[in-house]
Formats: C-alpha cells, sequence, structure tokens
C-alpha cells in the first residue's frame, strides 16, 4: 500500500513541471506559504502576451505529497490555458481531479489555487505598471487601452462587452471595466449615429 | 522481491521469536488466575514472580519486589508521578524538561493547569542538560523530580547518576525516571543510584505492547493508581496479564543476554556518518558526542525539505523512518524536542529519525545509503530555497 492514495501518491513520485519557466521568457511569479505547515510553492508561469494564454508553467515546492501532487496536477491544467480562464479555475479544481482528496488536506491543494491567483496578480500589476502609453488604461487586467477598444469596436464593429473580449481581451479578468466598455460602445454608437443623421439632412 | 527495512525501533520492536515462544503457552494450557489457590493459579504466580526476576536483573534492582507490572510505558509514568503527589499533599512543586516524552510533558502541563507549579528545564542546542540548572530549580517544596534517560527522538542520554545525587542533596524530592526508550539499548544499573522511579515498556524492546513496569524503590510511599483486587502487593489492581508478563520477563533476559549492541552502534554510525558526509543539506540533532546518545539512533534533518516526503520516498522504497514533522490541518507540529533545542525551523521540518534494532544487517543500510541521496537531492532540487552545496 502505498503512502499516498493512488494518483497522488503518482504524482508525488513523478511529479511534473518541476522548476522555472525558460530563462528567456519572462516568468510571472506566483507564491504561497502556510506558517501553519510550513509549506511553500513557488509557481513560475510564461505568459503568451499575444493569445493571453499561459504557454508554460512551473513550479517548486516543500512540502508534503499532497502540495506536490496538487502542484504537479495544477501546471498540467492550466498550461495552454487562456489567463482569463485559468483566473476562474474553483478552489476544489485540483482536489477533484483526484477523485480521493483527504478534507484534513484542502488546505495543500488551496496552497496551490492561492499561488496560481498569486500569479496572475503579479501579471496584471505588471501589465499595469509597463503600461506606458498616453491613452487611458481600460482594462487593467490585460492592459487594453481606451484606444485600442475603440480601434476595435470601429474596425469590427462590435456591438457587446462580449464581442470586445473576444477581440482584444479587455473585460475578460476581473469585469470591473464593463461599464466603462460599455460607455465605450455607446459612445462609438451614438457618434456613428450622429454622423449617418447629419449626412442625412 | 520489494525490500523492507525496519528502522523505526524506538516507535516499536519486532516480537523476538523467543518472546512469542516463551508466552505461546499461556495463550492456551496456561490460563489459571495467579490469584487462584489451585495447581492452576499457583502455577501462574510462579511464571509471574520468574518474569519478575527477569526484569529486576536486567535494570540491576536490589530487590525483586521494587518491580511492579503495568500496562504500558506511559501507565508507569503517569503513576510514578501522580502516585507521589497523591502522597505529598503539601508539597506543589515539580521539576521536568521540555523534551521529555509526551506521558510526562502532556501529564505535567496537566497538572500545571491543575494548580501545580512546573519549572521546565531547558536542553542546549545538542539536547544536553545543564544540571547546575536543575539543582537550582530544587525547592523545599518540590515533589517530584522527572527526567528521562534516553531521548526518544534524538536518542540523548541524561546523566541520571549525577542528576539522582544533586536531587538526593538538594532536596526531599523523589526521583523519577522515564527509562522507556533506553532499556534493552544500554545497560541500567538501579542498585547504586538514587532513583526513587523507574518506568519501562515492553514493546520497545522485542515485547509485545501492552506491557510495562514500574520500579518502586524498596519504602517509597506510592499511592496506588489502579483500586481494586490486592495484585501486586496491593499497589496495582487488576489480574495480572500473565502472557504478557511472562513476554516481558522473556524480554529482558534476551536483552541481557545480547551482545548485538556494538554492531547496531557501528551499523548506526555507519549511517549516520555516510549520510553526513553525502548530503549537503543534512545536519545532525543530538550530541554530537556519540557517548551521550543512544547506540541505535540517528537523528538528522535534511534542510529545506519536507520530512513527510523523505518518509513518503523511503516507505515506497520499503524502508520504515520516523519524522518529527507531523502535518495535519490544524497545525503543523514540529517537534516540540527539536524546538526546545532551538532547531531552525526549515531544518526541524525536515527531519527523519533512523532507530537500528537487532534485527538489521549491514545490507539494509548499504541499501538506504543507496537511496537516500537520490530521494533528498530530487526533493532538494524542487524546492524553492537556494541550497549551498
Amino acid at each position: 500500500m502505498s503512502y499516498y492514495p493512488g494518483r497522488i501518491n503518482e504524482h508525488f513520485l513523478n511529479p511534473r513541471n518541476v522548476g522555472e519557466v525558460r530563462a528567456e521568457a519572462k516568468a510571472v511569479i506566483g507564491e504561497a506559504g502556510s506558517l501553519a505547515c510550513g509549506a511553500i510553492l513557488r509557481l513560475s508561469l510564461e505568459i503568451d502576451a499575444e493569445r493571453q494564454s499561459i504557454a508554460d508553467a512551473k513550479f517548486k515546492a516543500v512540502g508534503c505529497g499532497y502540495l506536490v501532487a496538487s502542484a504537479s496536477v495544477l501546471t498540467e491544467t492550466i498550461k495552454d490555458v487562456a489567463v482569463s480562464k485559468a483566473a476562474q479555475l474553483s478552489e476544489s479544481a485540483i482536489m477533484d481531479w483526484f477523485e480521493e482528496w483527504p478534507t484534513e488536506r484542502a488546505h495543500c491543494a488551496a496552497l496551490c489555487h492561492e499561488a496560481l491567483l498569486a500569479a496572475l496578480a503579479n501579471y496584471h500589476q505588471a501589465a499595469r505598471e509597463e503600461w506606458a502609453g498616453d491613452e487611458a488604461l481600460i482594462c487593467t487586467c490585460f492592459g487594453v487601452s481606451e484606444k485600442r477598444i475603440e480601434q476595435a469596436v470601429r474596425e469590427r464593429s462590435l456591438q457587446t462587452v462580449a464581442e470586445v473580449t473576444r477581440a482584444c481581451h479587455a473585460g475578460g479578468g476581473c469585469q470591473s471595466c464593463h461599464p466603462l466598455i460599455v460607455d465605450i460602445l455607446e459612445d462609438y454608437w451614438r457618434t456613428v449615429e450622429a454622423e449617418s443623421a447629419g449626412a442625412e439632412s | 522481491m520489494r525490500e523492507t527495512v525496519y528502522l523505526d525501533n524506538n516507535a516499536t520492536t519486532r516480537v523476538a521469536p523467543e518472546v512469542r515462544d516463551a508466552m505461546l503457552p499461556y495463550l492456551s494450557e496456561l490460563y489459571g488466575n495467579p490469584s487462584s489457590a489451585h495447581t492452576f493459579g499457583r502455577e501462574m504466580r510462579r511464571s509471574v514472580e520468574h518474569a519478575r526476576e527477569q526484569v529486576a536483573q536486567l535494570l540491576h534492582a536490589a530487590d525483586t519486589s521494587e518491580l511492579v507490572f503495568t500496562s504500558c510505558g506511559s501507565e508507569s509514568d503517569n503513576w510514578a508521578i501522580r502516585g507521589v503527589l497523591e502522597r505529598r499533599p503539601d508539597k506543589r512543586h515539580v521539576v521536568t524538561t521540555r523534551v521529555e516524552h509526551e506521558a510526562v510533558r502532556n501529564l505535567c502541563e496537566r497538572l500545571e493547569q491543575s494548580g501545580y507549579e512546573v519549572t521546565w528545564l531547558d536542553v542546549d542546542e545538542e539536547g544536553l542538560l545543564n544540571v547546575e540548572e536543575l539543582r537550582a530549580a530544587l525547592r523545599p517544596d518540590t515533589a517530584v523530580v522527572s527526567v528521562m534517560l534516553a531521548n526518544n527522538e534524538t536518542g540523548v542520554l541524561f546523566p541520571i547518576e549525577e542528576i539522582g545525587k544533586v536531587v538526593r542533596e538538594h532536596s526531599e524530592a523523589i526521583f523519577h525516571v522515564d527509562g522507556v526508550q533506553a532499556v534493552g539499548k544500554i545497560p541500567i544499573d538501579l542498585r547504586g543510584s538514587e532513583v526513587d522511579l523507574f518506568a519501562l515498556s515492553g514493546h520497545k524492546f522485542h515485547a509485545p505492547k501492552g506491557v510495562g513496569a514500574l520500579y518502586v524503590r524498596a519504602g517509597l510511599d506510592l499511592a496506588p493508581f489502579l483500586i481494586g483486587g490486592g495484585q501486586e502487593r496491593g499497589r496495582r489492581a487488576g489480574t495480572e496479564a500473565v502472557p504478557y508478563i511472562v513476554a516481558l520477563g522473556a524480554a529482558c533476559e534476551l536483552a541481557g543476554s545480547f551482545n548485538g549492541q556494538e554492531q547496531i552502534r557501528r551499523l548506526r554510525d555507519k549511517l549516520e556518518d555516510a549520510i553526513l558526509a553525502k548530503i549537503p543539506n543534512a545536519r545532525l540533532n543530538g550530541a554530537r558526542d556519540r557517548r551521550l546518545r543512544l547506540p541505535n539512533t540517528a537523528n538528522i534533518s535534511f534542510e529545506y525539505v519536507e520530512g513527510e516526503a523523505v518518509l513518503a520516498h523511503l516507505d515506497e522504497a520499503g524502508v520504515s523512518v520516523s519524522t518529527g514533522s507531523a502535518c495535519n490541518a490544524e497545525s503543523h507540529v514540529s517537534s516540540a524536542v527539536l524546538r526546545a533545542m532551538n532547531v531552525p525551523y526549515t531544518a526541524a521540518q525536515g527531519s527523519i529519525r533512523f532507530s537500528l534494532g537487532r534485527y538489521n544487517t549491514e545490507r539494509e543500510i548499504d541499501y538506504v545509503l543507496s537511496l537516500l541521496p537520490d530521494i533528498i537531492g530530487r526533493l532538494a532540487e524542487m524546492s524553492p530555497h537556494e541550497i549551498k552545496k
């Protein structure tokens, strides 16, 4: 009988994605630790800015087999996944994947989720800080400016927030900018209407 | 075939075949009650008394009647301390150390909660006790001093001969020694000592679980713990667990005639030396002077890795050890013993206790040494900490 239950033991003994993302990539780091249990987890993500998706995910950890196994599966799960989708991963998703996760070790899996959210927060923070443009930044999660949203709306005649998100990622994260995007859409279409009315008269 | 290597002999030991053979008849045809007057009973009485002699002999007790059988080491420790306190209601002070086994430590914490005053003696970074501090802690109202002989986690030995003299000279306190982890591993000689009470447990040296004994110096007035019939000369009620008592006696005789202690010591030294030499983040917990430790124990921390992970990897390879780091939802209970020794958190977390016994072989030690550097290396590589090579 193995020390940990089946799949947990398998990932503990052969953890996937141990290490750091490639040196050339601008690593996005997310760390989480627990004073109560002494575990530390360091996630390192490579994010493809064009596609706004996680190109690679690696981890390093000091902790029990539950932590190692959940980090192993988390990194497998979020690879090639859109940043906005990764942010929506539920806290229990990793535990659910294993099917036989003991409740007294829920904090180990929770630590993984915490590290993921920390990494994504760091990514968004960095995007905001790097923002050097003059025009207003609307979507801080993905660093999308007002100008870029307007351009997308104009070029593709976008009507809804969902269409804007699909076109340029704006609004795909925390969603706090949705009212602003609605304003941009309304402004654009009001202008279009006014212009066409002017052309008719 | 999967190799199995048992290196957790401080937790418990395998019942020796000699011990099992000695107790087996008492699980079948020899079933009398030692208190019965008939032949069946008298035969049992003789067996119990023979076992008592065997135990007394191993401890070098002055008199066989100084030994009382109990159910385990914890019972012996609890009885010793509570039995003294009950007889000395005017004395409300207890002296003990921060590194005692839970049987003493948790009992003393309870005593503290119920109004006793407890002096907790510190140990240094090697786990050693300062006898001068102990002397200074003694007071006219000190009822009992309770100190272990050998530490279960680190194997560090306390100088009970010297402590006994200090207690006797500077106080009226009764001196209790938790000898559970020492009996069967090092020679014990109570005859010339100042030890008043001495606890031992059978399963730590190849008797089955469920039997222990308490040495009570002749003439010491100890209140009984279990009240009932007049068994054990009125000191501990309850029909004697004859098969287990016979087994304990046999285990004591076996330990007394054992001449492999030097081999155990040699294997422990080999294991310890090789680990400390081969593994960069390994550090010893406990006295560096091995004469101040049990010959079978090596407690080693692997810095920046989690003990449970090391344990699980070794377990996967068939090797049984224990860790001082117990991880659960409520708390990460790092060992109170290592905390008392000021072992840094990052090291205490990765502490592994290797405790050898009479059945371990050189081949087994070589097997463990062939696995360990790789296991620790992989875990260290996974660690986000920078580890100096």
